[in-house]
C-alpha cells in the first residue's frame, strides 16, 4: 500500500491515542463531576470508533456492508459477500455499547443532579470533605 | 494569557498528531492497516448468515442483527439487563418526583411560538416513522431495536422543549412509560423461550434462544413468507420488543430529568420519614 494511505491511518490511530489521553486527563484531573462525565463519553466514543476501525477490511474497489441484498442468495452471491464484506462482529458490539452507554451516562447524570440538589456542589474535592 | 493558552493548546495537539504521523510514516512504521481478510470468526458469521446449506444459519440477510440476536443472543440479553439496571437505578435516585409532578396539573399555554409548535407536530411524526422503520427493518437493513428505540426517544424530548413538560406528562405518565418498557422486556424474555416451549409441547426439545432449526431440533420460527418477504424468525420480535424497552425507558428518564428544579428541591429537602 502506498504512503498516503499509511499516513492517513497513522494519523487516525495517533489522534485516537491523543483523544484517549485527553479524556483520561478529564476523568482523573478535572474536579467537576459534569466534566468527568463529558470526558467519559468522549473516552467511550473513542473506544467504539477504534473497535469499528479494527473491523474494517481492505477490498477492491470497495468493501461492502455486511448485508446480503439478494434473497435468496445464490452460492456465487455468498462467495462475493464473504470475500468483500467488512467484519460484522465489532459493529454488533458497538451498536449495543452506544445505547448501554447512553443509559449509563443518564444514570450518572441523575446521580450528579441529586448530589447537586443535596450538597449544592459538583466539585469532588468539596464532596469528599462533607461529613454526614 | 489564559485565552491564548486555550487557543494554542488544541492547535499544538493537532499539529503534534499530524507531525508525529508524518514522521512515523517516513520512518516506515504503520500502526494499523486494514487487512484484505477478515478474522475466521467473522468469516463463519458472513458465510452462514443466510445460507440454507448450513444448519446453524439464522436465515437473516443482515449479519449484524443476526449476531446481536441469534449467534450472541445471550450476550445481548445481559446488555439489555445492564440498561434495565441503569434505568431502574436512575428512577430510584429520583423516586417520589413523578407523583408530585402529576399532582400539580398545571396545564398552561406555555411553550414556544405557534410556528415552532406546528413544525414540531410534523417533525415528531417523521422522527417516529424513521425510528419505527429502523426497528422493523432491523433484520434487512442497518438498524435494529437499539437504534430505533434511541431515535424514537428523541421525539418526546423535542415535545418537552417545544410544548411543555406538563403537556407531555398529561399524555404519557412516567408510570405508563415504565409499563411499556416492562412489556418490551417481558416480550424479550418470552421470545427467548418461544421455540423451546413450542418444542416441549410438541414432544421434542430445543435450545434457549433458538431461532431456526438446529441439528436434532427441527423447530423454528418462520423465516420468510413466499419468495421475497423476509421476517427473520425471532429477530423481528426481538427488535420490536427492544424498541419498546429502549424508547420508553429513555422517555421516562427524559421526563424525570426535565422536572423543574423548584419542584424537585421541595421533594428532596422534605426527605423521607
Amino acid at each position: 500500500m502506498n504512503a498516503p494511505i499509511i499516513f492517513l491511518f497513522n494519523v487516525v490511530i495517533l489522534s485516537m491515542i491523543v483523544n484517549i489521553g485527553l479524556s483520561l486527563y478529564g476523568v482523573f484531573i478535572r474536579p467537576s463531576l459534569i466534566k468527568k462525565i463529558i470526558a467519559l463519553t468522549i473516552f467511550s466514543d473513542t473506544i467504539n470508533l477504534l473497535a469499528i476501525l479494527i473491523g474494517f477490511r481492505y477490498a477492491t474497489p470497495n468493501p461492502l456492508p455486511p448485508i446480503l441484498t439478494t434473497i435468496p442468495p445464490s452460492p456465487k452471491d455468498i462467495e462475493i459477500f464473504v470475500s468483500k464484506a467488512v467484519d460484522p462482529v465489532p459493529q454488533a458490539l458497538v451498536l449495543t455499547a452506544i445505547v448501554i452507554g447512553l443509559a449509563v451516562t443518564l444514570f450518572l447524570i441523575f446521580v450528579t443532579i441529586q448530589i447537586y440538589r443535596i450538597y449544592g456542589t459538583t466539585d469532588v474535592r468539596k464532596i469528599a470533605k462533607l461529613r454526614g | 494569557m489564559k485565552k491564548l493558552l486555550h487557543l494554542f493548546a488544541p492547535l499544538a495537539l493537532v499539529l503534534l498528531t499530524i507531525g508525529l504521523g508524518a514522521v512515523v510514516t517516513l520512518g516506515g512504521i504503520s500502526f494499523f492497516l486494514p487487512s484484505p481478510d477478515v478474522r475466521s470468526l467473522a468469516w463463519i458469521y458472513l458465510k452462514t448468515t443466510f445460507n440454507t446449506t448450513f444448519s446453524i444459519s439464522p436465515l437473516a440477510p443482515e449479519a449484524v442483527t443476526a449476531i446481536v440476536w441469534d449467534y450472541r443472543g445471550l450476550d445481548t440479553l445481559f446488555e439489555t439487563s445492564v440498561m434495565f439496571l441503569a434505568i431502574v437505578g436512575a428512577l430510584m435516585v429520583f423516586r417520589g418526583l413523578s407523583e408530585e409532578l402529576l399532582m400539580q396539573h398545571k396545564v398552561g399555554e406555555g411553550g414556544l411560538s405557534l410556528i415552532v409548535k406546528t413544525v414540531t407536530r410534523i417533525t415528531i411524526v417523521m422522527i417516529t416513522a424513521v425510528g419505527a422503520s429502523l426497528a422493523l427493518h432491523g433484520h434487512l437493513t442497518p438498524g435494529g431495536g437499539f437504534q430505533g428505540g434511541a431515535t424514537i426517544a428523541v421525539a418526546p424530548m423535542i415535545m418537552i422543549t417545544t410544548f411543555s413538560l406538563y403537556f407531555l406528562a398529561k399524555k404519557l405518565a412516567i408510570k405508563k412509560a415504565i409499563l411499556f418498557r416492562s412489556i418490551g422486556l417481558a416480550v424479550i424474555a418470552i421470545t427467548a423461550y418461544l421455540v423451546l416451549v413450542t418444542a416441549l409441547v410438541g414432544g421434542g426439545y430445543a435450545y434457549i434462544f433458538q431461532n431456526q432449526a438446529k441439528v436434532g431440533s427441527p423447530y423454528s420460527v418462520p423465516s420468510y413468507i413466499g419468495d421475497g418477504i423476509v421476517l427473520g424468525g425471532t429477530l423481528i420480535l426481538f427488535n420490536v420488543a427492544e424498541t419498546l424497552a429502549v424508547a420508553f425507558g429513555f422517555v421516562a428518564l427524559f421526563i424525570l430529568i426535565s422536572i423543574p428544579e423548584v419542584l424537585a428541591k421541595e421533594v428532596v429537602s422534605k426527605g423521607e420519614e
